[in-house]
């Protein structure tokens, strides 16, 4: 049963991978020159989601600690992590051109990185809120069920 | 850029950035509704100062990112309201609203969806001093791409736990199709400001976006995990007592039965 879990959890991982990969193959098969800039775009969007996303995790320890008499050794852990993604990422901007892309300075490529993923999280957001309101409401106008799932 | 407009720029847009997170995070995360409605508050503040930083701050680059937010208040807003009249005038047991409300919420729905389409396929794409807003041609590569991919995943997961839910599969495969035949026709078709070429390019480097944001954020969240585990590993296990003695347990039926009615007699 858990196996079975494990794998349902996996297959509904990977079929929300799967259109954004055929559309990516698409763009190959249309426009042979796309591909510039891909990796960069990448490797800001990862350091900059794992930085954002452990300082917002740091953030959410405050009210873990409401339940265990506020530690500070977790909050030293995801400081450090946190610590460890700004770092990585200034290190990784001032190698030149490896991650640089059309702005001036470490800073200015820094802020535009954030500014992105800021971008990127509110079409994410949007896009939720418009697939999850569809198949909500079309379950709540559904009479014959009451919710899905209740049934083996 | 000049230090009073990189000060400027700090307080009118970062400053106000942070407003935004920190705001959103007390009232989704505070049990006290005082600071809850200071957490909307702030949040409110911080994003009404990003909105007007086109203004504020024209000479600076972030300043795209505001009137982009400001371009998209409208039609995410009537997305949402409609939604929500949609969703909730259905088989709701309680607060259920009217048939108005719902055809009202369909009307809100079909509008921010033609607004949003308008916005590549007709004139009205958002331009910031006179080029297309570059975080409006992102965004909207990102919602195609990821409205796709919630698609099928929906569709797997209506499919595997559902029981006869036909009707939302079909639509998901409807939502899917047009989705699928938006985003062919930005690839083959130049739009009168969005050019092919440009979306081609952005469909594949927001794709690259999406996925250091997947495992960006996975790696966070398994960094959290780990510190976690590491502490509660650590930390001491409570004392165990020992069970109550045939004396100890004496006592307390002693104590509690002329607290308890029926006594003796339902025993």
């Amino acid at each position: 049963m858990n196996e079975q879990r494990g794998h349902s959890i996996w297959f509904t991982f990977s079929s929300l991978l799967f259109m954004p990969i055929v559309f990516c193959g698409l763009t190959f098969v249309i426009g042979m020159e796309v591909g510039d800039g891909g990796f960069k775009r990448f490797s800001n969007s990862l350091l900059t989601s794992y930085t954002l996303t452990s300082i917002f995790l740091l953030l959410t320890l405050f009210v873990y600690g409401d339940t265990r008499k506020r530690p500070i050794a977790p909050l030293i852990g995801m400081l450090v992590a946190s610590g460890l993604g700004v770092l990585i990422t200034f290190m990784m901007l001032s190698q030149g051109e490896m991650l640089m892309e059309d702005n001036g300075s470490v800073r200015a490529q820094a802020l535009s990185n954030i500014i992105r993923f800021s971008t990127t999280l509110l079409a994410v957001i949007v896009s939720g809120l418009l697939v999850g309101g569809l198949v909500f409401s079309s379950l709540m106008q559904n009479s014959d069920h009451s919710s899905i799932g209740e049934e083996e | 850029m000049n230090m009073e407009s990189d000060l400027q720029v700090f307080a009118l847009f970062w400053m106000a950035g942070a407003l935004v997170m920190l705001g959103g995070l007390l009232s989704l995360l505070s049990k006290s509704s005082k600071v809850t409605r200071a957490g909307k508050f702030m949040a409110l503040v911080g994003g009404f100062s990003i909105i007007i930083s086109p203004w504020t701050i024209p000479s600076s680059p972030s300043s795209a990112f505001g009137h982009f937010f400001g371009s998209i208040l409208g039609p995410t807003a009537l997305l949402t309201l409609g939604m929500y009249n949609i969703a909730f005038s259905g088989n709701m047991s309680v607060e259920r609203l009217s048939k108005t409300e719902r055809r009202n919420g369909f009307i809100m729905v079909f509008l921010a969806l033609l607004w949003f389409e308008g916005m590549h396929w007709w004139q009205f794409t958002p331009t910031y001093q006179g080029e297309i807003n570059p975080y409006w041609l992102i965004f909207w590569a990102t919602l195609l791409l990821v409205s796709s991919g919630f698609t099928t995943s929906a569709f797997v997961m209506v499919r595997g736990l559902g029981d006869q839910r036909d009707r939302e599969q079909r639509l998901l495969l409807v939502v899917q199709v047009m989705l699928f035949l938006l985003v062919f026709l930005g690839l083959q078709v130049d739009g009168p400001n969005v050019l092919a070429s440009d979306f081609v390019n952005e469909i594949w480097l927001v794709g690259a976006d999406v996925f250091g944001m997947v495992v960006g954020g996975g790696l966070a969240i398994l960094m959290f995990t780990f510190v976690i585990f590491i502490y509660e590993s650590q930390s001491i296990e409570p004392q165990v007592l020992h069970p109550p003695t045939e004396e100890e347990l004496k006592q307390a039926v002693s104590i509690l039965s002329p607290h308890v009615s029926g006594g003796a007699e339902d025993e």
